[in-house]
């Protein structure tokens, strides 16, 4: 980390003059060919050049009213998003355009029949330009498989961010729909939708946790609200550019080589593993929590997107930990609907519902393992257009089901359950870290082969060791495999972020006096938290530069891709 | 239907869903308080007072009944609201 400081300037203006990254991942790949230009979260031309713009902006034009900082957030929320790729401004703006239209007719029309043929024609719409952008290639891959037929495509750019900014627009169109908004101004509309820090990957917000406070906002400097968005957004940063960017360059060679087929023994392919696991919840946590900071500094707070999910005692609690915006998406959009309704037929037809141990076998099919396994199979599909991402999801289903049928079941033979509990919390534990785990190994292999590759190392089929890998014939040594050291490596990384992940209090608990987000964790801190002190200033400050000065190589959050 | 008779029926739902007769209820009980009220015992919650009360919950209503209170308020504005129709 220690470096002459005419270097960091030499690389601080090279980041400045060429922010073009190369893919990641296969898929990222074949974008990559297009010239386009990302300014993420992570990057210097953001970091010193957008967002001092953007908040000396919105500080002195809200000396003028807060009308003119709001329109002055929607233009830079648009600037942002060209950034990327001027070229699929039209599409979101379109978006935009649309689903307003369809709000506007939804609020002026008196009858309820009308709101929802209205809200179908929208939901089929937004859901139709989704799945053209991101599953055409996928289906007609998997026709031609089936059918071999021989189908071409033109591999489509994934825009930027239309997952979420068109389930951004569904949940308010859905809440439209319920009657519950009257009417809605289109510069509300906008920046809804457009807000820079939650537009590319979230959080998911809700209409009544977001529009009181654009409206109630005045957007002046406040110097609370900057220091503590200046806080997440230093401890953000640093889980991003440093934690999760540091152990990447351990995985990645690992999944590249199991994606080109080299078979990956025992302790690479756990290493991998759980390297990816910690890789992605740094990753997606440090976005989430740069998300809150940089709203925060508007005087904005968005809800908490992550409460240590590795911290889960079961995969249920693991999924109200992760990626919580999501799953409140989830749950009440698809999983909602589907069990409501069969719940209904069998509360009609005088049939009986969830009833704690005395379920019936019938019951918990339809009401809990019906409508889970459908869920996390589109959660899966959602994810990436890929047979392993539906394996991710699927398996998630499946240890679902099996996690509630325990619950329902375990008091049979285990009546008391704190005791239970007790006894049994590391297992608890270990099971579901290892579920997550090996979910999201699926998850980031580059096909079904390649992660098929990773989980058979993890049972053992390919040897235990690196020196099975090294024969005096093998001139084609895999980069690890001549590497112990990188090895020894790559383990300590594991467990120093394993140690951050599972032992002190989160971000949030830390800074619960400050309210970081909407809704918070639930328990209370033992020790004393964030204060705005020297202490606490000095602290920030140092993750803050060592978030910078890993800046180097510029990459992008893996979210970013959905 | 009014407020005390709401609850006193919820009550008695809650405990047939928990297979719990000793079951008090109070106003801002949430499902931290209850156990096994989790997302999925929610919907069988759901479904049975749309049952109860012969009326029906939108999907957006739902995931907002995060406490008993909630509960009775909505099903009270909705037998409300029936009645206005009828009217």
């Amino acid at each position: 980390m220690r470096r002459p400081s005419s270097i960091v300037m030499a690389r601080l203006v090279r980041a400045m003059t060429i922010w073009r990254i190369p893919g990641r991942r296969n898929h990222i790949e074949n974008r990559s060919n297009r010239e386009d230009i990302r300014m993420i979260f992570n990057s210097y031309v953001f970091l010193f050049g957008y967002l001092p713009i953007v908040l000396t902006g919105t500080f002195l034009l809200a000396r003028i009213g807060a009308t003119a900082a709001h329109i002055w957030l929607i233009l830079m929320s648009l600037a942002f998003y060209a950034a990327w790729n001027a070229a699929y401004l039209p599409l979101l703006l379109g978006s935009i355009v649309f689903n307003y239209a369809v709000a506007i007719h939804m609020t002026r029309t008196g009858s309820d029949a009308n709101r929802l043929w209205l809200l179908r024609l929208a939901v089929t719409a937004n859901l139709g330009l989704l799945g053209y952008y991101k599953y055409t290639g996928f289906f007609l891959e998997n026709i031609n498989t089936a059918m071999s037929t021989e189908y071409t495509w033109q591999a489509l750019i994934l825009p930027l961010g239309i997952s979420f900014y068109t389930f951004q627009q569904l949940t308010l169109l859905a809440d439209i729909g319920a009657g519950r908004i009257k009417n809605i101004r289109f510069r509300d509309f906008l920046l809804f939708v457009t807000f820079f820090p939650h537009l590319i990957a979230g959080p998911i917000v809700h209409h009544r946790e977001m529009m009181p406070q654009f409206q109630k906002a005045d957007y002046r400097l406040n110097l609370e609200n900057l220091a503590v968005g200046l806080v997440l957004l230093s401890i953000g940063l640093f889980k991003k550019a440093v934690l999760a960017d540091g152990i990447a360059d351990h995985v990645t060679p690992i999944f590249q080589d199991a994606a080109s087929g080299k078979p990956i023994t025992l302790v690479f392919a756990w290493a991998a593993s759980v390297g990816f696991t910690l890789q992605m919840y740094f990753d997606f946590s440090g976005y989430s929590e740069m998300a809150l900071g940089l709203a925060r500094m508007v005087g904005i707070k968005l809800p908490m997107n992550f409460n240590s999910p590795l911290k889960a005692l079961s995969i249920i609690d693991y999924w109200s930990r992760w990626h919580i915006t999501l799953t409140r998406f989830l749950t009440a959009y698809v999983y909602n609907p589907i069990a409501l309704a069969l719940t209904r037929r069998r509360v009609a037809r005088g049939k009986q519902g969830l009833a704690g141990p005395r379920t019936t076998w019938r019951a918990f099919m339809a009401i809990v393992a019906l409508p889970t396994l459908a869920t996390m199979f589109l959660s899966g599909l959602w994810h990436g257009a890929g047979n392993q991402y539906l394996i991710f999801g699927l398996l998630h289903g499946v240890a679902l089901v099996v996690n509630h049928a325990w619950r329902l079941a375990r008091p049979w033979f285990w009546p008391d359950t704190a005791h239970y509990q007790r006894i049994t919390w590391p297992v608890a534990w270990l099971l579901t870290f290892l579920v997550g785990t090996l979910a999201l190994t699926w998850f980031h292999a580059a096909s079904v082969a390649a992660g098929a590759n990773i989980v058979m190392g993890m049972a053992g089929s390919h040897g235990f060791a690196p020196s099975a890998m090294i024969g005096p014939d093998d001139a084609d040594l895999s980069v690890l495999a001549g590497h112990g050291g990188e090895l020894i490596t790559f383990y300590l990384w594991i467990a120093v972020l394993l140690g951050i992940a599972l032992i002190p209090p989160n971000t949030l608990e830390v800074m619960r006096s400050w309210q970081p987000a909407i809704t918070m964790p639930a328990a209370a801190p033992r020790r004393p938290g964030f204060t705005l002190s020297p202490r606490w200033a000095f602290s920030t400050a140092v993750l803050a530069v060592a978030g910078v000065l890993s800046l180097g190589r510029v990459s992008e959050f893996l979210y970013w891709q959905f | 239907m009014d407020h005390p008779t709401i609850f006193s029926q919820l009550t008695e739902l809650f405990r047939d869903v928990f297979v719990d007769s000793a079951l008090v209820l109070t106003p801002d009980a949430t499902a931290d308080d209850i156990p096994g009220w989790d997302s999925m015992t929610h919907i069988t919650l759901v479904a049975a007072a749309e049952y109860r009360f012969g009326l029906k919950f939108r999907i957006v209503e739902i995931e907002e009944l995060t406490n008993v209170g909630d509960f009775v308020s909505l099903i009270e504005r909705k037998t409300c609201d029936a009645r206005d129709q009828i009217k």
